[in-house]
């Protein structure tokens, strides 16, 4: 009961809002996990930054509201959106039918696949040649669910993609797979792991890969306004811009 | 002769033999050196402007830690003296509360009571990650220290409370005149324990993403892709802290058992 007069209250509330502040913008707050660059990330001055970014504010000035970004970590990123904590999560969130049963997803954004890194000189065909061994990846992330389609292998998850890495450094795992573009980062860019990492496979899914913003399954408003600033990013053009801008000429 | 007797006087005047607080200095001061070892090791054997770079970024998490730990400790503290005292009472239903309260939450892990508070808890009120993270630390490590407490006031002997019963003070005068201030020199030493704990476990707290020292230090790992200088650098800088924080109750034991020392 409690309950329903509190939604009564509130739909009342959002009702007067609106009325009032007609012209007046609407924020968004959007949750993001600033450890995957270069879509999103914390540059030197501890700002939130990257691709991802950068689109959802160009996509915020075209639909007319302003998006506000709340650094969160990944583990209970969902959870968060659930509980109300923010609106929306702009995270290099995946868009998969398993998440969709929970929550809601934009228009994609940016299509991913999934990358295979192994130790240079190691040459692998499928996932299924590395059957036996063990294969790490971020917790909770497609990364670990097409690790987990492969049963062959043993799956290991890391809180970070980065201590992923350093195992595979360390030579505990013989792979790591995640993003593309965070595999290309971590395996070109790095001095420490350049030279010693190739990206050996990029995983080919029946389905192609897109990264979506996740909103509250019943969230239709801010659900409307963030396509509608996708959309307009695209008929633009700005994202090829920004592509050009975060991932230099690649794609 | 007289030049002897001169000798004699010296050695007797200069300190032989090193006395407790001269030996906690040198502990310090060993444990110190090799904080410094460890940070030198790393700054040659690697890249030192990582280090640099790193300890730049990561500072502003060293303060939210001392912040999230300073404040829990303060409100732990509080709380667990008003559940060490409801332990002990004579009224039964405080006494069950007092209980019940530690039970479940020594039970739980620190680590899922953040994200119950953080998310669960969210549900219904909004509370941002650092008070949340402060109030979570609280409330779990009000427990312990309310285990404490009432260990130390249990350890005074019954004829203290007796004596100061038969001299006309109530039992609240009792409490707090004799009893208390004797325990406190029982309880401090687990106290300063508990905070060392406590100051490594607010740590946990990244999880909700409070930007403490271990959340500063994911983030750079994750842009610079320098995994381990990063957390060697975070092991260096929690030792250090521990370091000030252990020397801070050291110098409290001292002063409170002054008069006490056998």
């Amino acid at each position: 009961m409690a309950k329903k007069i509190l939604a009564a209250l509130l739909i009342v509330a959002v009702v007067c809002g609106a009325a009032f502040a007609a012209g007046k913008k609407r924020t968004i707050t959007f949750a993001t996990d600033a450890t995957w660059p270069p879509m999103e990330f914390m540059d030197a001055k501890k700002q939130i930054t990257g691709f991802s970014i950068d689109y959802m504010t160009a996509a915020a000035k075209e639909a007319g509201f302003d998006a506000k970004f709340q650094a969160t970590a990944w583990d209970g990123i969902f959870g968060g959106l659930e509980a109300g904590q923010y609106d929306a999560v702009c995270s290099s969130v995946s868009i998969t039918e398993e998440r969709k049963k929970t929550m809601a997803f934009s228009e994609p954004y940016y299509q991913v696949k999934q990358a295979v890194v192994v130790p240079k000189g190691k040459k692998i065909k499928a996932l299924k040649d590395l059957a036996g061994k063990d294969v790490g990846s971020q917790i909770s992330t497609t990364g670990t669910f097409a690790v987990q389609e492969e049963k062959s292998v043993k799956s290991k998850t890391y809180d970070d993609v980065g201590l992923a890495f350093e195992d595979l450094y360390n030579g505990r795992i013989a792979a790591v797979v995640c993003d593309d573009v965070v595999a290309s980062q971590y395996a070109l860019r790095t001095p420490k792991y350049s030279g010693k990492f190739v990206i050996g496979l990029v995983i080919q899914s029946k389905t192609a890969e897109y990264y979506g913003i996740a909103v509250k399954k019943d969230n239709a408003e801010v659900l409307a306004l963030v396509n509608k600033g996708i959309a307009a990013v695209k008929k633009k053009g700005i994202d090829k811009k920004l592509q050009q801008k975060w991932m230099g000429g690649k794609k | 002769m007289k030049e002897n007797q001169k000798t004699v006087i010296d050695v007797g005047d200069g300190a032989a033999i090193p006395t407790r607080k001269d030996r906690d200095l040198f502990t310090a001061w060993r444990i110190a050196f090799v904080g410094a070892l460890f940070a030198l090791v790393g700054l040659v054997s690697f890249n030192p402007e990582v280090y640099w770079e790193g300890l730049k970024y990561l500072s502003d998490g060293v303060l939210i830690t001392f912040q999230v730990t300073l404040a829990s400790i303060l409100c732990a503290l509080i709380i667990g003296l008003f559940v060490g005292l409801g332990r002990v009472s004579r009224i039964r239903v405080i006494a069950l509360a007092a209980s019940t309260y530690v039970e479940v939450i020594r039970g739980i892990p620190l680590l899922v009571q953040l994200f119950y508070i953080y998310y669960a808890l969210g549900q219904f009120v909004k509370i941002p990650p650092l008070p949340s993270a402060i109030i979570a630390m609280s409330i779990c490590y009000g427990a312990y220290m309310g285990e404490i407490f009432r260990a130390g006031i249990e350890s005074i002997d019954k004829g203290q409370t007796e004596a100061s019963l038969s001299l006309g003070m109530n039992r609240s005068e009792t409490m707090i005149y004799v009893v208390l201030p004797q325990a406190l020199r029982t309880i401090l030493p687990p106290v300063g324990n508990e905070f060392i704990a406590l100051l490594k476990d607010s740590s946990l707290v990244s999880i909700i993403a409070v930007a403490d020292i271990l959340r500063r230090a994911r983030e750079f790992s994750s842009t610079s892709f320098y995994v381990f200088e990063t957390y060697t650098l975070v092991a260096v800088v929690y030792l250090l802290i521990t370091l000030i924080l252990s020397k801070i109750v050291g110098v409290m034991e001292e002063r409170l058992g002054q008069h006490e020392r056998r």
